[in-house]
């Protein structure tokens, strides 16, 4: 029998496989593939959708560049993916150690209880974050004014200063139960005699902490780490919400998400949306590869 | 001394288990408060200290509620979305995480695994306005097809299924039908459904759960209000300045309660479906 019979043959044995992953692929290529070829057309022109597309080369990145607003969202996004992955992650994880090994009661309630949060849409958490928050009649106000005895009506919605850090308190209350359930699925596929060992030998509590939980823990940190990021830098519906779709005083919660939303689909600059899509693109690679980088050297000093 | 120490050890421990439960008393406090402002009148929500305990104003909440917004049609709206995507979502991904997991000697096996793994990498932000465009060609804008169709596709569903077979079933078990005379397709629904049914289940509730509360894609592709799925119904809601809190959170309350009684009922799937996506 010749190779080419072989092979056809081998195909015709084994052609259940293509036709269980075509419906998969079929959708994937038509609907996520094709967009993203047209994305990158799309951001090397000037289009509203109408008349004919104008080639203008790099012109829309280089627009995006120079608008100040893009600039405002490009670091209120840096600010609010830093900081939601920075404590959701290290709040998770502090949660997980504790509720693995020292809780004395309620176990099985912590694993529940954190994760309520996520079934609400961030949209609607958004909603009702607003409801604590708004400047009259909000519960915080009420509750600062009983304090200080003067009626408070502090606009925080309004705030320049305070809209990131409640967007930032929004992602926190929606993703600690998710990272925790990661923390705590990483937590028990480590050996419980490794810990015993170590107490024996009168390692400390922290020691055990940051030489043994972390370090065996890196691959659950990681997945965590990159699920975060991939969120943050991409963050829509918090921010839109939380600032009823304005971006807050002086875009001071505007990201790039949003940014992109507005010069597409309220300006109907389609080119130049394109455009910022891949700048966010280019910053998800760029984490994603700083990551896996991090993730190698850490390996290498573990061995 | 020894005892003394785990004294000590276990008052730090009761003490360090008390603050994680006020912890999570706070995790839950806006969901109970929106439950008690849901039962409250307008007057009483504005009053210091605000309500702790649930009220007796729900009905006249409702009412009001249901004279600017329609209390039902965006859960129906949310339902006529989720359900036919996760069906249609959990069946293409099970079909190829099947295909993926069985046929590893066939070639191209290696191309196309890859090809799904990389598909977990995708961002969809840059999909967003060539997507919407696209619709908007087809005639699809204002309608769920971009919804459910397109979503189908989810690599996260399909690298899931693959490992999820693999590691339930037998391989013993595709000699066995081979030998039976089965075909791979009659394989896949009448020997591998039945044993893969927890996994089934644990991806169904993730999708529900994550189509249910999706933001964005609405936005954009539905226009018509009277389409809207419940989180773009109840940010509209709260954005045309209509005062009345409690209503208002009655609306958000109704908006939540399907969600909640699918976690209720099989919150042990949906936390098996968070730690499968978590490298092994």
């Amino acid at each position: 029998m010749s190779d080419r019979a072989s092979i056809a043959a081998n195909i015709k044995r084994n052609s259940a496989l293509y036709i269980c992953v075509a419906p998969f692929l079929v959708l994937f290529a038509l609907f996520s593939i094709f967009p993203v070829f047209f994305s990158a057309y799309l951001g090397f022109n000037h289009w509203d959708g109408f008349g004919e597309p104008v080639f203008v080369g790099l012109e829309n990145y280089s627009r995006a560049l120079g608008d100040p607003i893009f600039r405002k969202a490009l670091g209120n996004t840096i600010f609010l993916w830093f900081w939601s992955t920075a404590l959701t992650v290290g709040l998770a994880l502090t949660l997980a150690v504790l509720v693995d090994s020292y809780v004395v009661f309620g176990r099985n309630y912590f694993r529940m209880v954190f994760l309520l949060p996520l079934l609400v849409a961030p949209s609607i958490a958004a909603i009702i974050l607003r409801m604590f928050f708004t400047s009259n009649g909000g519960l915080v106000n009420l509750m600062t004014g009983a304090v200080t005895g003067t009626p408070s009506y502090f606009d925080w919605l309004g705030s320049e200063f305070w809209i990131k850090p409640l967007v930032v308190l929004l992602v926190i209350w929606r993703w600690t139960g998710w990272h925790m359930i990661i923390f705590l699925a990483g937590l028990q596929s480590i050996p419980r005699d490794i810990y015993e060992a170590a107490r024996m030998d009168g390692v400390g509590r922290w020691a055990i902490f940051s030489r043994i939980t972390v370090p065996l823990l890196i691959p659950s940190l990681a997945f965590s780490v990159i699920t975060a990021t991939l969120g943050g830098v991409q963050m829509f519906d918090e921010p839109f919400v939380l600032t009823q779709g304005t971006g807050g005083t002086n875009n001071s919660a505007t990201t790039l998400g949003m940014y992109l939303y507005a010069t597409a689909f309220s300006q109907f600059n389609f080119g130049l949306g394109a455009a910022v899509s891949w700048y966010i693109f280019a910053g998800v690679v760029t984490l994603t590869l700083i990551y896996q980088a991090a993730l190698r050297r850490s390996r290498m000093g573990a061995q | 001394m020894k005892r003394l120490l785990a004294n000590r050890e276990r008052r730090f421990n009761l003490l360090l288990t008390l603050i994680i439960l006020a912890l999570s008393a706070l995790f839950v406090l806006p969901l109970y408060w929106t439950t008690v402002f849901a039962t409250r009148s307008l007057a009483e929500v504005f009053q210091f200290p605000p309500p702790l305990f649930y009220g007796d104003n729900i009905f006249q909440n409702f009412e009001n509620i249901a004279g600017v917004y329609p209390p039902f049609r965006p859960i129906i709206n949310s339902l006529a979305v989720a359900i036919p995507k996760t069906i249609l979502l959990v069946f293409v991904s099970a079909l190829a995480g099947y295909g993926l997991s069985r046929y590893t000697r066939a070639p191209g096996h290696k191309t196309l695994l890859l090809v799904s793994f990389a598909t977990l990498f995708f961002p969809p932000s840059l999909a967003l306005i060539p997507f919407f465009l696209q619709m908007s060609w087809i005639g699809w804008l204002n309608t769920y097809w971009p919804l459910i169709l397109p979503a189908a596709a989810s690599g996260f569903g399909v690298v899931w299924m693959y490992t999820y077979i693999g590691s339930t079933v037998p391989r013993e078990l595709y000699e066995a039908a081979e030998m039976d005379g089965a075909k791979g397709i009659a394989t896949f629904f009448f020997v591998v459904v039945p044993i893969i049914r927890p996994g089934l289940a644990a991806l169904a509730v993730w999708t529900l759960v994550e189509t249910w509360n999706e933001f964005q894609l609405p936005l954009v592709i539905l226009g018509a209000s009277e389409k809207f799925t419940v989180p773009l119904a109840l940010t509209s809601l709260s954005t045309t300045h209509y005062s009345d809190m409690p209503a208002v959170m009655l609306a958000t309350l109704m908006g939540l309660v399907p969600v909640f009684i699918l976690f209720s009922l099989l919150s042990r799937q949906f936390i098996a479906g968070l730690t499968s996506g978590a490298v092994k």
